[in-house]
Parts: structure tokens; C-alpha cells; sequence
């Protein structure tokens, strides 16, 4: 039965062009996600991706009024959620400068007036339809060929720029006083960090929705970080445990008609349950034997 | 490298935390800067590695002002309880040691290093795996991956135990004796184990200096 299943994906994949392009789509965000992740948990941000995913919804929403409403031909509006995520991040950074000791207000501040804005404009554009929907819960099976050359571009920037620059951004990551005294640009680092960071969260906005987005971000290193040994390991980890939940996520979704972006999350909390367990498990034991161990006086 | 500070004032808001401090360090000299919680080392330390900003005219670093200082490899930093550095999210010593160390730096030299600090054994542990005094050695070792001429030192010895706490006195003697410079921030002196040749007591930002010959008269 499940080989039957099997089959029936691996053919739909082949044949269907749709199905082409939700994997390669899902295959690059979930290699994106984590690694951008990784840097935004080690900085203790992790809620910055939902920030700039409402932030970025109402870019989306305001992209569906000038559409819908004023007929203006702007595209698809994912430009302008993606030009909003942008705002966004560059918004939390002026905010986080501005409140040196209180740096965590700028979240509420940027996600409020991005929730403010979508409602506004959601019901400007017409009230709650399908486009809304697939906003904030995902449709990665509806990607189209240009989303995938978009995705693919930015994947292939990125990576790059993180190889060049990997010691800089690595140890702006763990200690910005140190980088400084390295003689490393922080600020400018940081600048172009923001700019990528909103940039893969708009963009994994179509894969798992608004909603979900930070999940695909932080999930995969949450878990890994529970088992790495190295910077190096535990990014490899999050990596293979993304690109699992993922591939897992779209057959299901396939097979049961269930939501992609859903489905892909919660084999994500899956993984990470199964790690906490394993872990906690594994601890235990050790202790176990440890305390079974005579001691012995030298 | 040698250093020198003008009737440098600084202050957080309206409070002023350091009072016309002057003073200045040839290579090779070794200064203990000794003082209560609040009384400016802290404070003295980021003006002098350029994380505090301070005013032109007021702080040269081989003759250079510090707004214009550009060499900062030359200087190495141990922070007071590591606090700036994220340690709780996996990454190994020899990882910390790739990311903040020059190409010019060989392999050899790296090990070498890690080989006289004492954490050869340590290089593929994770960094939350390490205890007090064994983090406070790779901080070390990571202070020196550039071999710096001057090295700053900010309360590096609180929480350790005694052994690492004599084994951290010898280190920095011996690199002290082969000419680098060292400030040694400390709450509390102690003239048997480290062999500075300055001694500043801070005390609520004013500065005070002891030569070490006065501290022998004195029976110190």
C-alpha cells in the first residue's frame, strides 16, 4: 500500500509540472529557512520571522487592493510583500537602536502595525477569499515557474554570500563585541543580514503561509541545536531534518488532500519532539550507568 | 605597542564614570588596573578598544588617535565572564578559533597555541560542554590567535578555581615576558601571582598609580 503511495508521488512528480515545481520550491526553502534560522536563534530573534510575516502579509494585502480593487497592474503582489518584509526588517533594526535596553518592544510595535495594516487592506480588497487564505496558510502546490526562478536566484545569492563571508557573518552571530574589535563592518553586515532575512521570509510566505513561516525557520534548528556538536553539525542537522519534514509534508499533503504547509510544520514539531524525547532518554541512561560505576579512591 | 591616554573623561547620560584619566604604557609593560564594582575598569576598557566612543586627542594607540585606528588585530580581548559571547548555541573551539583568526595564522600555529594554553584536548567539544576555567582558556587562546602585541584581560579570573586560576597567571607572564603588553582588570590584587610593573586603583573614576618599587618599600 504505502509503495503504491510511493509510486503514485514519485509519478505525480514526474509528470505533473505543478508537482516539479512545489518540490524544487520546497527543497530550496528548506534549505534556505534553516540556515537563515540558525543565525536568527543564535542573535536570540527567533520572533523576528513572524514579525516580518505579518508585516509582509500586509505588503500582500495592499498588493490585492491595488489589483483587485484599483485595477492597477502591478504584478503579482508577492513583490510588494516581499518589498514590505524589507520595511520590516529595516524597521525592527531603527527600533532595536532606538530602545538599546529594551530592544525586544519592536517586535510588538512592527507586528501590530502589520496586522493593523492587512486587516485594513483585506477588507479594502474585498474581505477574506482564497488568495488570503493561501497567504496565511500556505500553497506551495500553486507555485508557478517564476516563483521557482526567483527562489532558485535568491538560493543561489545567498549561499554564496554566506560561503564569502561565512567567518564574518559566524562571528557577528556570536559576538558582535568581538567582530568589532576584529575590525568587521557590523553594521553594514547587519544591514544586508535584514535585508536578506526578509527577503526568505516573504518568500516562504507561499510555502507554509504567513502563520507558519517562523516554524520553518526556527523548528528544524531548535531541534538540531538539541544534538549538534558543532556550529557545522547542528546546521546540517536542521538542514536534513527541514528537507525531511518537508518532503514528507508535500507526499502527505498529496496523498491526503491535507493543507502542505501544515502538514509540512507539524512533521517539523514531530522531529523536534522525537529529539527532545530521544534526548531526555539518552541523558537518563547515561546517568544511569554512570552511577552504576563503583567508585573507586586513587 | 605602546599606549597612551590624555585627561580622558567619560560618562553614560549624565553620570560620568571616568575623571581625566592620563597615562601611558611602553611595549612589554604590564599594568593591573585594581578597583571596586562601579568604579569605571570596565568602562576604562571599552574606551580603550574602541567599543566606548570617545572624543579625538584623547586616546592614541601606537601613535595613532583611536577614531583612526584601523590595526585592532593587534590587540586581543578576554571579556568579563564571556558574557558578550553566545555559548549556548553549539559550536566547537576549533570552530571559534576558524571564524576569528587571520589567514595569515597557520594550522601549526593555531595548534601550537591551543597546545600552550593548555586546550589541545579540547578543540572539537562543543564550547557548552566546558567548564569555567576551560572557557576561560579558549577565550584566552582566542584573545592571542593574532598574535597581538597588547592583550586586554577583564576580570578573567572570577568563578575559576584555584589551579586554573595559577596555571591563567602563568600564562600571562610568560607572554608578558616575551614583550606583549598586558592590562590586567581585577577587583583584587595579587602581587604573588601576576608581574605587572603598574598598579592603577580606580576609585569612583579617578585614577590613582602605585609603582611596584613603592609596593616593595611598602612591604607589598
Amino acid at each position: 500500500m504505502d509503495a503504491i503511495m510511493l509510486t503514485s508521488f514519485l509519478r505525480a512528480i514526474i509528470e505533473r509540472e505543478f508537482m516539479q515545481f512545489a518540490l524544487i520550491t520546497g527543497i530550496l526553502v528548506g534549505l534556505l529557512a534553516p540556515i537563515i534560522g540558525s543565525f536568527v536563534v543564535i542573535k536570540r530573534l527567533s520572533l523576528i520571522a513572524d514579525t516580518l510575516s505579518h508585516f509582509s502579509l500586509a505588503g500582500l494585502s495592499i498588493g490585492l487592493f491595488l489589483l483587485n480593487i484599483l485595477r492597477l497592474p502591478i504584478g503579482d503582489p508577492l513583490y510588494i510583500g516581499m518589498v514590505f518584509a524589507v520595511i520590516g526588517a529595516l524597521l525592527i533594526e531603527a527600533l532595536r537602536s532606538y530602545y538599546k535596553n529594551y530592544k525586544e518592544i519592536s517586535m510588538p510595535i512592527v507586528i501590530s502595525l502589520g496586522t493593523a495594516l492587512s486587516a485594513l487592506f483585506i477588507s479594502l480588497a474585498g474581505g477574506f477569499n482564497t488568495e488570503i487564505y493561501n497567504y496565511l496558510f500556505g500553497s506551495i502546490l500553486t507555485v508557478g515557474r517564476n516563483f521557482v526562478y526567483i527562489i532558485a536566484i535568491t538560493t543561489v545569492v545567498i549561499l554564496t554570500l554566506i560561503f564569502i563571508f561565512y567567518k564574518q557573518i559566524v562571528i557577528i552571530s556570536f559576538d558582535e563585541t568581538y567582530a568589532r574589535l576584529l575590525g568587521i563592518r557590523v553594521n553594514l553586515f547587519q544591514f544586508f543580514s535584514t535585508i536578506f532575512l526578509g527577503v526568505v521570509v516573504s518568500l516562504s510566505i507561499e510555502t507554509v503561509g504567513v502563520l507558519l513561516v517562523s516554524s520553518l525557520m526556527i523548528i528544524p534548528v531548535a531541534a538540531a541545536m538539541k544534538i549538534g556538536r558543532s556550529f557545522k553539525t547542528t546546521l546540517m542537522i536542521a538542514i536534513l531534518f527541514s528537507e525531511v519534514s518537508v518532503i514528507l509534508g508535500l507526499w502527505l499533503s498529496f496523498r491526503l488532500g491535507f493543507p502542505s504547509g501544515a502538514t509540512i510544520v507539524l512533521f517539523n514539531i514531530t522531529i523536534l519532539l522525537g529529539v527532545v524525547v530521544m534526548k531526555k532518554l539518552f541523558t537518563r541512561r547515561n546517568l544511569e550507568e554512570k552511577q552504576e560505576q563503583p567508585i573507586t579512591v586513587k | 605597542m605602546h599606549i597612551q591616554i590624555s585627561n580622558l573623561s567619560f560618562g553614560y547620560d549624565y553620570r560620568t564614570v571616568l575623571k581625566n584619566i592620563s597615562f601611558s604604557l611602553e611595549i612589554g609593560d604590564f599594568l593591573v588596573v585594581v578597583g571596586n564594582n562601579g568604579s569605571g575598569k570596565s568602562t576604562l576598557v571599552k574606551c580603550i578598544l574602541g567599543i566606548n566612543p570617545v572624543p579625538s586627542k584623547k586616546v592614541f594607540l601606537d601613535g595613532t588617535d583611536i577614531n583612526d585606528f584601523k590595526k585592532w588585530v593587534k590587540i586581543g580581548y578576554v571579556p568579563q565572564k564571556m558574557d558578550d559571547f553566545n555559548y549556548e548555541f553549539p559550536i566547537s573551539v576549533n570552530e571559534i578559533m576558524h571564524v576569528s583568526k587571520s589567514s595569515k595564522v597557520s594550522e601549526k600555529e593555531k595548534l601550537e597555541l591551543f597546545d600552550r594554553i593548555g586546550i589541545l584536548e579540547l578543540q572539537n567539544e562543543n564550547i557548552n560542554s566546558l567548564s569555567g576555567g576551560q572557557m576561560q582558556r579558549v577565550f584566552i587562546a582566542r584573545a592571542m590567535i593574532n598574535k597581538p602585541e597588547v592583550l586586554i584581560l577583564d576580570e578573567p579570573t572570577i568563578g575559576v578555581d584555584t589551579d586554573n586560576v595559577n596555571r591563567f597567571y602563568r600564562i600571562i607572564n610568560d607572554l608578558n615576558s616575551e614583550g606583549v603588553t598586558i592590562i590586567l582588570i581585577t577587583h583584587s590584587l595579587q602581587p604573588g601571582k601576576a608581574n605587572f610593573n603598574h598598579v592603577m586603583h580606580l576609585h569612583e573614576g579617578v585614577a590613582e598609580f602605585t609603582s611596584v618599587s613603592d609596593m616593595h618599600e611598602g612591604g607589598g
